[in-house]
């Protein structure tokens, strides 16, 4: 593995986060998410060295509660005295870069307790919607010291299926209102979940929602061995919550008892998020001033004069792009 | 000192009176002349009626205020209950026939004064009140039975007047004041749902006037309360069609539980704003009469005239007057009262000019009161009822503000108010109103003078209110004193009946009297409240209940 | 995509509920290219820290519209030099009297917005106090 020497200064901060100093991590992250080429050595040590906590990905249509969901179940864990880190990331705004990250708001409960690390991320440029510090913040999260990591999106389209590649327990929350689970199958959303959950049980509907998620999973069944729980809250009364908090644990241990399937799990994982992490990268090279920038303008302009063809040019673009100018 | 020639050129330009701006200030575009080529504008047996006659929009009474003056109101309120006890006696002395008095936003929010992280707030931006035995010494000498004492306050403070009222032996049916039981309005005006959850707040806003009407008929209820609607970040459109929003739910919902729609509506009265729109606000006072009588009626089935005819309580508003030149305000506030008057307002409350700054100054505070002296005697304001009315741009201007609001109600209603609300769905839009205006003041696509453009060279940093703090370092000690000295067992066993009646969704009002007149505090009674509906104790989570609650 | 992105923290102290103003602020900053991290109304100091030690902010906005900002301000920077935070500086919004400036920064206030403040002010200090440029999308 890796036998990077790490700096007297380094190895501090590795040090300081793997027991447990916010600041430190907080730090570390900023960094990632300056894309600061440094941590490299620190995100593999941290990936070795760390405890490896298991991180679940909240999913789910806008509307559904899953803020609200997050921020009862947070409450329910703390009872216990467990300690819970936050990963919420949002949109950036597309025209001018900048972001407003308003999840930490709706769990102000939470705010004062120091059991409780949230991180607010934007998602930036990234193709997919989510951002794509949230691997390495993630890894760094995992090292630390939490019983529990949560990862939540405001779940807009692309997002949605994102989290998939960077949780290990999915948790998909739907609401009886507007046939949101019958959406939800259509979407391909539903394959996606290890546990799922209808939010605000309270209300009419509940108990056809929780029928036809039934019969929509059961038809997919054979795939895995983990039964997927299908579950009633009510998440501003915190009602069902203690179910949930078990089929999270249970799924964890599950994982714990096949690492088979959390290594494939994983395995896919990061296919994904290096398809994704690579197309970020092209496409970085495709707008900054540069080599790669250069041959675009060129080629284009040969297409328009007809001298050449899109295809023609595509592929010779591709063929220069061992060009490094990174 | 000389000056030069650009100088002057620059004195001359900003001299003349320019047009900035042809929309209304919420945006509404106007044409340079309206007139009978609008085409039928009204029907006036059908879309006016004579003042006093349905559909209201004229105005409530027949005779306006040839038989009824606006009602002259200061909003007085700060520190201890001495403290503003003197205030009142003050505004009393100099014309004021109601007393309005504002609480503490630790008051407000159902705190009380000794909170370990808060306590610095106490007796800020209005009167601490945490326990009956303050309001008695507020109000001593004070029969609420014969005196109306109007509360600019939602939170516990009915209960905490009514327990007083029951601790003196005085007959509830005779009980006189108003109150703004609203909590809707609270939770989108930045109270948020830490403070006031909005399915929570709702539910106790019903149940408050479902006792209200049960228990003291004679109160007045201020709902909803749009004037903080508007400052928060609404249009005079929006005002309407929100806060028709939320008297839908809520008769609505008080129907359900078997109170008839006319023995709703005559208590309640809306709070509205008057801002510096001159011709849009009379045309809203206009449209939202026309519009609550016809609700009322098509809707609710109601048959009594006096559920059709809305009462209006106007405050002016005090986010329209900038820090900057202050005394501009003055002008400001006068032509705000002068449209609440033209619009046909039951009372209305004139913004001090240093409103922006802090508690306003005895000075600021006569000025108001001459200010409405001015226009009632020397202008003749109130002569004759809707004096605009049959104006082309008015009845225009009405037709279109009504219009809009019921197209915005029926899109809220559509979602759900309570759903739109939690979603954060309406405080986008008022968020983005905000922004919007922010982004015009920004270009000068939208004027303030002094801020944005008119500036003056100096701004004078304005007068500070202050008072002497030692009635609310004593009223701080008493309070702590009192805690210590209550009956313990007692007090227990009437938290523990509130805890009781929450658990069961019954109406919590008999139950927090009860507890009141033991001298719990309000944080103690509404954190009951919290903790029996899921809630943190303290929405600022500092503190736990001390509480051991049973069943 | 750019990098180095200024993050900006915004929230209010006690009781006030008068957010308007950084509501406002918050979108107009994020049309800057800043990521705004928002805390809204009804924090205590030590929410705040707590938010400081996971969010690792660039700069910590404070708005005011209650006249206990002293206070408020002193109380929180005290709780951030023992927290050790206290390098991260600190902006107050909102009805701030030009009387008080003086206190406020010998507590350690770096920037003052009171009243009538354009943003471009705002946004330069933002620039100036982190030492990021402003960063626009590619």
């Amino acid at each position: 593995m890796t036998s990077l020497k790490l700096s007297e200064a380094e190895q501090a901060t590795l040090d300081a986060v793997l027991a447990g100093d916010r600041r430190q991590a907080a730090r570390l992250i900023s960094r990632i998410e300056a894309s600061d080429p440094t941590v490299a050595p620190l995100i593999s040590a941290l990936g070795e060295r760390g405890r490896g906590t298991a991180v679940v990905g909240i999913t789910g249509p806008p509307g559904a509660g899953k803020s609200t969901l997050l921020n009862t179940l947070i409450g329910q864990l703390r009872m216990s005295s467990l300690r819970v880190a936050v990963l919420a990331i949002d949109p950036s705004s597309p025209f001018t870069g900048g972001a407003i990250l308003g999840d930490r708001v709706r769990m102000a409960r939470h705010g004062a307790d120091q059991g409780v690390f949230i991180r607010s991320m934007a998602s930036r440029a990234n193709l997919g919607g989510m951002a794509a510090a949230a691997g390495d913040a993630l890894t760094v999260l995992a090292a630390m010291d939490f019983d529990w990591i949560f990862i939540e999106t405001v779940g807009v389209g692309q997002n949605e299926v994102e989290i998939v590649n960077h949780a290990d327990t999915v948790v998909v929350v739907v609401t009886p209102h507007s046939g949101d689970a019958v959406q939800a199958v259509k979407a391909g959303v539903l394959e996606i979940g290890d546990i799922y959950l209808v939010n605000k049980a309270d209300t009419g509907g509940v108990e056809r929602t929780l029928a036809a998620l039934r019969e929509a999973l059961h038809r997919g069944r054979g795939q895995h061995q983990w039964q997927q729980p299908i579950l009633g809250v009510q998440a501003t009364t915190a009602d069902g919550l203690e179910a949930v908090v078990a089929a999270l644990a249970s799924h964890r241990d599950y994982l714990g008892d096949h690492p088979e399937e959390l290594f494939e799990r994983r395995r896919r994982q990061t296919h994904a998020r290096l398809k994704a992490l690579t197309f970020a990268e092209l496409q970085q090279r495709l707008d900054k001033p540069g080599a790669v920038r250069d041959l675009l303008e060129h080629w284009a302009g040969e297409i328009v004069e007809k001298r050449s063809d899109p295809r023609t040019a595509a592929v010779a673009i591709l063929k220069c792009l061992d060009i490094t100018d990174a | 000192m000389k000056k030069t020639d650009a100088n002057v050129r620059t004195l001359l330009e900003d001299a003349t009176v320019g047009l900035s701006r042809t929309a209304t200030w919420s945006g509404l575009e106007t044409d340079p002349f309206y007139g009978p080529e609008q085409g039928e504008l009204f029907d006036y047996e059908k879309d006016l009626g004579n003042p006093g006659q349905y559909p209201f929009t004229r105005g409530a009474y027949p005779q306006m205020y040839r038989s009824r003056m606006w009602t002259l109101r200061n909003i007085v309120g700060y520190g201890a209950p001495e403290d503003t006890r003197e205030g009142i006696e003050n505004a009393l002395r100099m014309g004021t026939a109601g007393i309005n008095v504002v609480v503490d936003t630790l008051s407000q929010e159902a705190i009380d004064p000794d909170h370990p992280a808060l306590w610095a707030d106490a007796g800020q931006e209005g009167c601490s009140l945490p326990t009956v035995s303050d309001l008695e010494i507020l109000l001593k000498g004070i029969d609420v039975t014969e005196t109306d004492v109007a509360w600019h306050s939602t939170m516990m403070i009915y209960p905490l007047v009514v327990a007083m009222a029951k601790r003196q032996g005085k007959d509830l049916s005779r009980l006189q004041g108003s109150h703004m039981p609203d909590h809707l309005q609270l939770r989108l005006g930045g109270w948020g749902e830490a403070i006031v959850p909005a399915e929570l707040g709702h539910r106790t806003t019903v149940e408050c006037i479902e006792y209200c009407i049960e228990h003291s008929p004679k109160w007045a209820l201020g709902c909803p309360q749009a004037y903080d609607l508007r400052e928060r970040g609404a249009s005079p459109i929006s005002e309407i069609a929100l806060g028709m929003a939320i008297i839908n739910l809520t008769v609505g919902d008080l129907i359900a539980k078997g109170i008839p729609v006319d023995k709703i509506a005559p208590s309640l009265a809306w709070v509205s704003s008057s801002d510096i729109d001159f011709f849009e606000e009379i045309a809203k006072f206009r449209a939202l009469r026309r519009v609550w009588a016809r609700t009322m009626k098509e809707r609710f089935g109601a048959e009594d005239p006096r559920s059709m005819r809305l009462r209006i309580a106007c405050h002016t508003s005090g986010r329209s007057l900038p820090y900057q030149q202050p005394l501009n305000n003055l002008c400001r506030a006068t032509v705000q009262t002068l449209a609440a008057i033209l619009g046909g307002v039951q009372s209305v409350e004139t913004c001090t000019y240093d409103e922006p700054i802090s508690i306003p100054t005895e000075e600021a505070r006569e000025l108001a009161t001459r200010t409405q002296q001015i226009l009632a005697h020397e202008v003749g304001a109130a002569r004759t009822a809707d004096p605009l009315g049959g104006s082309y741009y008015v009845e225009s201007l009405t037709n279109r503000i009504e219009a809009e609001a019921l197209a915005l109600l029926a899109k809220i209603e559509e979602i759900g108010l309570i759903r739109a609300i939690e979603e954060g769905t309406i405080e986008g839009w008022m968020d983005e109103y905000n922004y919007r205006f922010q982004q015009e003041l920004d270009h000068q696509q939208r004027i303030v003078v002094g801020v944005n453009k008119f500036a003056p060279d100096v701004i004078e940093p304005p007068k500070r209110f202050s008072y002497d703090t030692a009635r609310m370092q004593a009223h701080l000690a008493r309070f702590k004193a009192r805690k210590q000295a209550r009956d313990s067992r007692l007090l227990e066993e009437r938290i523990n009946s509130l805890y009781r009646a929450a658990r069961a969704g019954q109406n919590t009002h008999p139950a927090m009297i009860d507890a009141l007149m033991v001298d719990a505090t309000i944080g103690e009674v509404w954190g009951t409240v919290r903790v029996a509906n899921g809630l943190p104790y303290d929405p600022f989570n500092a503190i736990t209940s001390p509480f051991t609650y049973r069943g | 995509m750019s990098r180095a992105k200024i993050r900006c923290m915004l929230g209010m102290l006690g009781t006030d509920v008068h957010s308007k103003g950084i509501r406002t602020l918050a979108q107009l900053l994020r049309d800057e290219g800043v990521e705004v991290i928002y805390l809204g109304e009804h924090n205590t100091a030590e929410s705040m820290i707590n938010a400081i030690l996971s969010e690792d902010p660039d700069v910590l906005g404070l708005s005011f519209s209650t006249s206990t900002y002293i206070h408020y301000t002193r109380d929180l920077l005290e709780k951030m030099r023992v927290a050790g935070v206290d390098d991260v500086p600190v902006m107050l919004g909102g009805l701030i009297h030009p009387d008080d400036e003086d206190v406020l920064r010998e507590i350690g206030v770096k920037g003052i917005f009171g009243p009538g403040s354009i943003t471009s002010e705002i946004v330069e200090f933002l620039v100036s106090v982190t030492g990021k440029p402003l960063s626009s999308q590619a």
